[in-house]
């Protein structure tokens, strides 16, 4: 195959942004757009609220400077203050540069973008699409990609990296439609495979391929990871699945109520009750839970979100689609009975260890999205800000590589190279010495993760999950994939994500073991305060010789001193 | 206020899925296996396929990605109907079966088959392109980024639905006319054309418009309303293709010579009645034969399902009725001339 200028892992926002600035960047470069899923079926479409800019079309007097305030003081002081300059005097441009070329924003009554409040923010400055946000962008970039010729490798799963000493050849993939292992030799490779909170599994509100690839291979290349023990839960995730109720089911007056039928919430914020911030009603959920307050069922402990004293009027005027979502996912109409819940794993904060112009250790890979860490986010990214950090970091990546892909020389990446990814893949089919079912380590991996590395976390609860997690990296050595073929074998796809989110599960359960103190959406009840002194830094996870070794990073600090971070 | 604590009684119900399978390494023809498991109330399709993945048969292929009726992954036909299967409960089709206890899963139709329940989304998107499925901006690149442009909510609600799409392609799955001529645009790709064609922002709308009419395009639907039925965002597609027909009528009716033979059956119509008598069109502009063939069965199954028949014919009154009648005559002459161009 002709080498490629730039190969882009991800169709999502991030990576379709970056394929979009490039071939705007230089029209004349060869690039590639890889994804396991049509590009239109990333995540980035799940995201409904929206995306943060101050455009002041709300809120006149909202300024950059105030929503740089806002992230560092969300991210409870660990972003970086440089990266979330560029985050937030680029909002502005991303968001009218979208509109210009076809995202269906909502609009004011002036003609102008819509914007609405999102938690954490001073003023309301995030602006959107109906619920729908993620979706329409995702969709508006997906067609200006098609419009602009991007060419694109559809149902394609990436593997890794091929490295020569401390530079990348390119990378390697599996064609799924046809089972081969693909070269794809390149100057530069942007990784954007999004985030890793599925790890969570059945806790998690993410798709099912949000298990970071990308991340893995980069770790497994020897590029650092940072910051991985910062997980966001997000409190009423449904009990079966773990998809989101949104704020707004609480917003509308919602209860929330334990077995004993208590409002269990004057417990832990009499004032604000069910409206709380989000970490805390989360962690009010949990304890519920702990202390044996929540119900039980085959698919584990939950607590009530109850809106039948709403009333069907209301519930069907302003709810329709909490009603919508109770009913398809959980077989419960909500007029009629309580909805089942419990905190859910929702974002991941940490990924590749980048700088602010995405760029890896490593000469010519390149990292951007929820996959990439830059950090804008900190210890706790604010809701809107995701959207953003993948339009800012994804047109970055995409500009750096168009203008650095000459530097480099792609490699070449021999048939040996790709014959031993193939014998090792098929190695998973034998059935000698293979027989552990991959959904039963899934599970068990969303289970330890939950218990162990969730919200509340403890040295002894980290130790056994970090035991439990190398017990079941041990038990994957003897997995089996049972599907044979090479055609589309989702069998053999799900395996190797898990493989991916074992790798990296041992990073967040390491870095959460590591760090003593309680930050952002880090809560050590062992070390239940915040600790500057130790640990205003930075977390890094890197693969040497096959084993994880942990280091630090400073942070990178501005206008804004360390404060308290107080609602 | 009182909950009792056993509220979510976990009945279970074993049932059967009957699932369609073909790997193309292997089988010379497709055939279905059965799985039966026990389900309580409130799973879905896409949760039991997971689980007999996971538990009975790791080999049975299936897309599935946000399991939030969001990305369009799953699309598949569940007893028969095109749907999404992370937002069927397994519960509410049971009782559409019609052997009692058993659910049968099959792949969409009218896209190529891969495996099993997997079919090649490729061609949709062949389509999309074709069809400038995009906005061509009327702002310079060089400009972007600076200003906004100002969109009233007005037209934001034009399309606005239409922007729900996730290509899940259910619709192109129950497409009539598709079964017959693959080549046909398809009701998702109308649906985009439509959204494309309402934005002022756009620069394109000429030049899609005249792709849109010529054959195997907007003229060629049949409008049995299967689309639109089944559209798992119940979006409206049907109003979407009446838009870009009247839009068609309207700004290109004197210039088209390749629709028509469906503008005529349009047009007579609007002289007879100056009103659309929509479920007359397929017959004229298909002829008859074809309808027989390809409608009535259509129906009959329809019927046979329990599903709800196409809507009685429906007679909208035609926007700016008054022009259309100006037009009328001048396009008769066309078609006249067109016919006669035709046959020599
Ligand atoms: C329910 C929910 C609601 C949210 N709401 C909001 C919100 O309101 N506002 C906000 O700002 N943020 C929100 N977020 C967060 C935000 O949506 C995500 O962080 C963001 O969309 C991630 O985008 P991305 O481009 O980095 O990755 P994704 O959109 O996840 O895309 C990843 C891409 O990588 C590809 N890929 C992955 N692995 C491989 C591989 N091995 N080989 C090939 N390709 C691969 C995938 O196919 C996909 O195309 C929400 C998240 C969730 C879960
Ligand atoms: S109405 Fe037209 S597009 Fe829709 S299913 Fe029928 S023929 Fe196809
Ligand atoms: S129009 Fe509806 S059914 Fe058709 S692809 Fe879009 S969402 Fe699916
Ligand atoms: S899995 Fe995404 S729509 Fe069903």
């Amino acid at each position: 195959m002709k080498p490629f200028d730039i190969v882009i892992v991800g169709g999502g926002g991030a990576g379709l942004y970056a394929a979009m600035e490039a071939m705007k960047t230089n029209p004349s470069l060869n690039i590639a757009v890889l994804s396991k899923v049509y590009p239109n079926r990333s995540h980035t479409s799940a995201a409904q609220g929206g995306a943060n800019a101050a455009l002041a079309n709300k809120a006149k007097d909202d300024t950059v400077e105030m929503h740089i305030f806002d992230t560092i003081k969300g991210s409870d002081y660990l972003a970086d203050q440089d990266a979330v300059d560029v985050l937030c005097s680029e909002a502005p441009k991303i968001i009218r540069e979208l509109d210009n070329i076809g995202t269906p924003w909502s609009r004011m009554p002036d003609n102008t973008i819509a914007q609405r409040p999102f938690g954490g923010a001073g003023r309301p400055r995030c602006c959107y699409c109906a619920d729908k946000t993620g979706h329409t962008i995702l969709q508006t970039l997906y067609e200006q990609c098609l419009k602009k010729g991007v060419i694109f490798f559809n149902e394609y799963f990436a593997l890794s990296l091929s490295v020569k000493g401390s530079r990348s050849r390119g990378l390697i993939a599996m064609n799924m439609k046809s089972g081969k292992i693909e070269a794809f030799p390149a100057r530069t490779v942007i990784l954007a495979t999004g985030g890793y909170a599925k790890m969570y599994w059945n806790r998690s509100s993410n798709a099912a391929g949000n298990t970071g690839d990308g991340q893995a291979i980069a770790y497994r290349a020897g590029i650092p990871m940072k910051d991985m023990e910062f997980v966001q839960f997000h409190p009423t995730g449904l009990r079966k699945s773990g998809l989101l109720v949104t704020e707004g089911a609480r917003g509308e007056g919602g209860y929330l109520i334990n077995k004993d039928g208590e409002r269990f919430m004057a417990r832990y914020a009499k004032e604000k009750m069910e409206l709380g911030p989000r970490d805390l009603v989360s962690r009010s959920l949990e304890t519920e839970i702990l202390e044996g307050r929540g119900f039980d069922s085959p698919a584990g402990k939950y607590l009530h979100l109850d809106l039948t004293h709403l009333g069907a009027d209301l519930i069907k005027s302003r709810l329709p689609q909490i009603r919508e979502m109770s009913m398809q996912f959980e077989g419960v109409d909500p007029i009629e009975e309580p909805i089942p819940v419990r905190p859910t794993a929702h974002y991941s904060m940490g990924g590749v260890d980048t700088d602010n112009f995405t760029r890896t250790v490593m000469d010519g890979v390149y990292a951007a999205g929820e996959c990439g860490c830059v950090s804008v986010h900190g210890a706790n990214r604010l809701g809107g800000n995701s959207l953003l950090d993948i339009l800012v970091f994804g047109r970055i990546a995409g500009h750096t590589a168009a203008q650095e892909a000459g530097k480099f020389e792609p490699g070449n990446i021999s048939e040996g190279e790709l014959t031993a990814q193939y014998d090792d893949i098929r190695s998973f089919m034998h059935s000698s010495g293979h027989y552990e079912r991959y959904g039963e380590l899934r599970e068990e991996l969303g289970q330890t993760l939950g218990t162990n590395v969730g919200i509340f976390r403890e040295a002894s609860l980290l130790k056994k999950g970090i035991q439990d997690i190398a017990e079941l990296k041990e038990r994957f050595k003897k997995v089996r994939v049972f599907d044979t073929s090479d055609v589309f074998n989702t069998n053999l796809m799900q395996v190797l994500e898990l493989r991916n989110m074992l790798d990296l599960a041992e990073t967040v359960a390491a870095g959460a073991y590591a760090r003593e103190e309680s930050r952002g959406s880090h809560t050590r009840t062992d070390f239940p305060v915040r600790d500057d002194a130790k640990w205003h830094k930075h977390t890094l996870a890197t693969q040497v010789n096959g084993k994880l070794a942990l280091s630090e990073k400073s942070v990178t600090m501005g206008r804004y001193e360390l404060q308290e971070r107080t609602y | 206020m009182t909950v009792p604590t056993d509220q979510h009684k976990e009945l279970k119900k074993d049932v059967t899925f009957r699932i369609f399978r073909f790997n193309p390494q292997v089988d010379s023809k497709p055939y279905f296996d059965d799985y039966t498991i026990p389900v309580e109330r409130g799973i879905t399709v896409l949760r039991s396929l997971n689980y007999i993945k996971e538990h009975i048969d790791a080999s049975i292929s299936f897309r599935a990605f946000c399991q939030a009726g969001i990305c369009g992954s799953c699309g598949m036909r569940i007893n028969g109907l095109s749907q999404l299967a992370c937002t069927t409960q397994v519960w509410d089709v049971l009782v559409k079966s019609k052997e009692p206890g058993v659910i049968k899963v099959e792949p969409l139709r009218n896209l190529p088959l891969i495996k099993d329940l997997i079919v090649d989304m490729d061609p949709l998107v062949g389509k999309m392109k074709h069809y400038s499925n995009w906005i061509e901006s009327t702002m310079p690149e060089s400009s972007m980024g600076k200003k906004e442009f100002l969109v009233s909510e007005e037209e934001f609600l034009r399309y606005d639905k239409a922007t729900d799409c996730i290509l899940c392609a259910s619709c192109v799955s129950e497409c009539s006319i598709l079964r017959a001529n693959k080549e046909y645009v398809s009701p998702a790709v109308l649906l985009k054309s439509y959204r494309m064609n309402a934005d002022s922002r756009d620069a394109l709308h000429e030049q899609r418009l005249a792709e849109l009419v010529k054959d195997h395009g907007v003229w060629d639907c049949t409008h049995c309303y299967r689309c639109q039925e089944t559209c798992v965002k119940s979006i409206p597609i049907m109003d979407a293709i009446h838009g870009i027909r009247e839009d068609a009528i309207e700004n290109r009716g004197m210039k088209d010579t390749s629709g028509s033979k469906h503008a005529e059956a349009f047009m007579t119509d609007i002289a007879k009645k100056g009103k659309l008598v929509e479920a007359t069109l397929p017959i004229r502009t298909n002829g008859v034969i074809w309808t027989l063939q390809n409608l009535v069965p259509m129906a009959a199954k329809m019927i046979m399902k329990r599903r709800t028949p196409p809507p009685p014919p429906l007679v909208k009154s035609a926007k700016g009725i008054k022009t259309f009648r100006e037009m009328f005559k001048e396009m008769t002459e066309h078609v006249k001339q067109d016919h006669k161009s035709h046959k020599k």
